[in-house]
């Protein structure tokens, strides 16, 4: 007795069910019963219309029943401000102790980039008012300043070049915010005073940093030089102040020959040289020398600030010496050189 | 039918055009409806014969039509691979609701679990769905099918796909889909009364167990 092979019947099988015309034997016949009964069973089964409508309605409009859950209503005003309060608390738990925390960081240090980010944020917040921004720009130079000091302080030199140009940044973006006041005709005199108190007293810093860099090992010191050089503000407007009195070529001091020099000397007042920026220099070669960055311009015109050349006020007659640390008030018309004259305090 | 330029438009089983799929794609109401309504009853008999509840079968093809629709921008294949691609998503979500089920079974407390999985026989719900199914002699006997033979059969006969969609659906080889239907029928006529004692046994598979895998069975999974 042969059988037929599994193979043969499986496909048999499967042509049935799918309606194709195929020999029904013995074997086959109870299957294509059962699979009829089947087929019939399911028939049977059937979606009812309405329930159909229903999920056509649902997939073509999207509204499916929807059980109601129980919301919250709308806030109260009270509830309103207590959750202001929450979310300001949790702010300032926040908040709060990283700024305090940051609040004394130096360049280098882990919470100095928060102690930056934070300036940025309350830069952000007094944008809308350029007198605020000009305050508040004014104190971070401040800040910048302190830092330099303090790095000086700690002898922490690898960070003195980075320091040097940051605080030549800052003093620029709030000469600029002093301007922008101005112009909006907003001025801010007691801005401008104090801005020039932070320009004086880092041209000072900036003085004893090149001193003390001489006594540096070569690398320290070529930063720090370098620094020094490139600054635009702090040290023009010192060179500014020494070179109303004196030749340029003749400034002995390496901090103003490192200056890339201030073009504006036609606008300044004379005044005195400084006698307290210049640090004792046995090996600090001449001015020319460290203008070498510019070798094709001399000191006195090289370079200028462009606001300087538009805005300095005539030669103030109160203007003088580079004193640091006295008569900010009598010098700030002569170094705020951008702030227009008539906004600026009477000598 | 003829298309633009002459070409055959390929057509599926179902009578959807690429047209349709395309429009139902956009989400164009009569191109959604027509696929609804060429798949919809064969969506709902499968969640049927499968979970045996009328309003839980209703619930499951709404949620796998709405499912399809969502997802028919991605779906890649021609036309004629719509069904397959539609019920893939139907098993899916059947399989989504048989751990819902099975989850919320097993909630009891314990002496109250063993109690009911004594009752049971620790048996899948899916079986104890057809359980419910009194009335039905043949759905009944389903349940006494292997899980695969009972699958195979449902998509084969409810879904209406062709064995080499179903293998593809189920991972498995054609000729394994065509012999998982051969013996689920086989033993579905033998629990029915319509397989005659004088015919042979099923060579050379000879275990008249339906329950029992076979090793080639076996080897299939």
């Amino acid at each position: 007795m042969s059988w037929p092979k599994p193979n043969k019947l499986h496909d048999e099988l499967d042509a049935l069910l799918d309606g194709r015309p195929v020999e029904l034997t013995d074997e086959l016949a109870p299957l294509a019963e059962a699979a009829d009964e089947l087929r019939v069973e399911l028939a049977g089964l059937r979606l009812d219309p309405e329930v159909a409508d229903r999920h056509l309605e649902r997939v073509l409009h999207g509204s499916a029943p929807v059980v109601q859950l129980p919301v919250r209503g709308r806030a109260s005003g009270w509830e309103l401000r207590r959750r202001l309060v929450a979310v300001a608390l949790a702010a300032a738990l926040v908040l709060a102790p990283a700024t305090i925390a940051s609040a004394a960081a130096l360049p280098g240090q882990a919470m100095y980039p928060f102690k930056l980010a934070i300036e940025q944020v309350r830069i952000a917040s007094v944008q809308w008012s350029p007198p605020r921004e000009a305050g508040e720009r004014t104190r971070i130079a401040q800040e910048r300043l302190e830092e330099l000091n303090r790095l000086v302080e700690l002898r922490m030199f690898n960070q003195i070049p980075a320091a040097v140009s940051a605080l030549d940044r800052a003093v620029l973006d709030a000469r600029a915010a002093v301007s922008e006041a101005n112009r909006e005709g907003q001025p801010v005199p007691g801005v401008a005073i104090a801005l020039n108190a932070v320009t004086r007293a880092g041209r000072e810093t900036l003085a004893m940093v090149a001193a003390t860099a001489l006594r540096l090992p070569e690398g320290t010191r070529e930063a720090i030089r370098a620094a020094v050089a490139e600054t635009q503000v702090v040290v023009p407007t010192d060179r500014e102040i020494e070179g109303a009195g004196t030749p340029p070529t003749a400034t002995p001091t390496p901090i103003t020959g490192a200056e890339p020099a201030g073009g504006s000397e036609t606008t300044s007042p004379p005044q005195q040289p400084s006698t307290t920026t210049s640090p004792p220099e046995p090996t600090q070669p001449p001015a020319p020398t460290t203008t070498e960055p510019q070798p094709t311009s001399p000191p006195t015109t090289t370079q200028s600030p462009p606001i300087t050349e538009e805005t300095t006020p005539p030669a103030s007659s109160s203007g003088s010496g580079g004193d640091v640390g006295s008569g900010a008030a009598e010098r700030a018309p002569a170094e705020v050189g951008q702030i227009p004259p008539t906004t600026l305090p009477a000598p | 039918m003829l298309g633009f330029g002459g070409e055959q438009e390929a057509v599926s089983k179902v009578g959807l055009t690429a047209a349709d799929l395309a429009a139902a794609k956009r989400r164009e109401p009569a191109a959604v409806t027509r696929i609804y309504t060429a798949y919809a009853p064969a969506l709902f008999r499968f969640f049927m014969a499968a979970v045996s509840d009328r309003h839980q079968a209703e619930d499951l093809t709404g949620t796998a039509f709405v499912s399809a629709i969502e997802g028919l921008p991605r779906f890649r294949g021609p036309v004629e691979a719509l069904g397959g691609w539609l019920f893939q998503i139907a098993r899916h979500d059947l399989y989504d609701f048989r751990r819902k089920q099975g989850r919320s079974r097993t909630e009891p407390l314990e002496e109250n679990l063993s109690e009911a999985t004594a009752a049971t026989g620790g048996e899948d719900p899916e079986d104890l769905a057809l359980d419910r199914l009194e009335h039905s002699r043949v759905l009944a006997a389903m349940r006494q099918l292997s899980a695969d033979q009972r699958e195979v059969l449902l998509l084969r006969m409810a879904g209406g796909l062709t064995a080499p969609e179903v293998a593809e659906l189920l991972g498995k080889t054609t000729g394994a889909v065509k012999s998982l239907q051969f013996r689920g029928l086989a033993s579905l006529a033998r629990m029915l009364g319509l397989r005659s004692p004088e015919q042979p046994p099923e060579r050379p598979y000879p275990s008249t167990d339906s329950d029992r895998l076979t090793s080639q069975e076996e080897e299939e999974r």
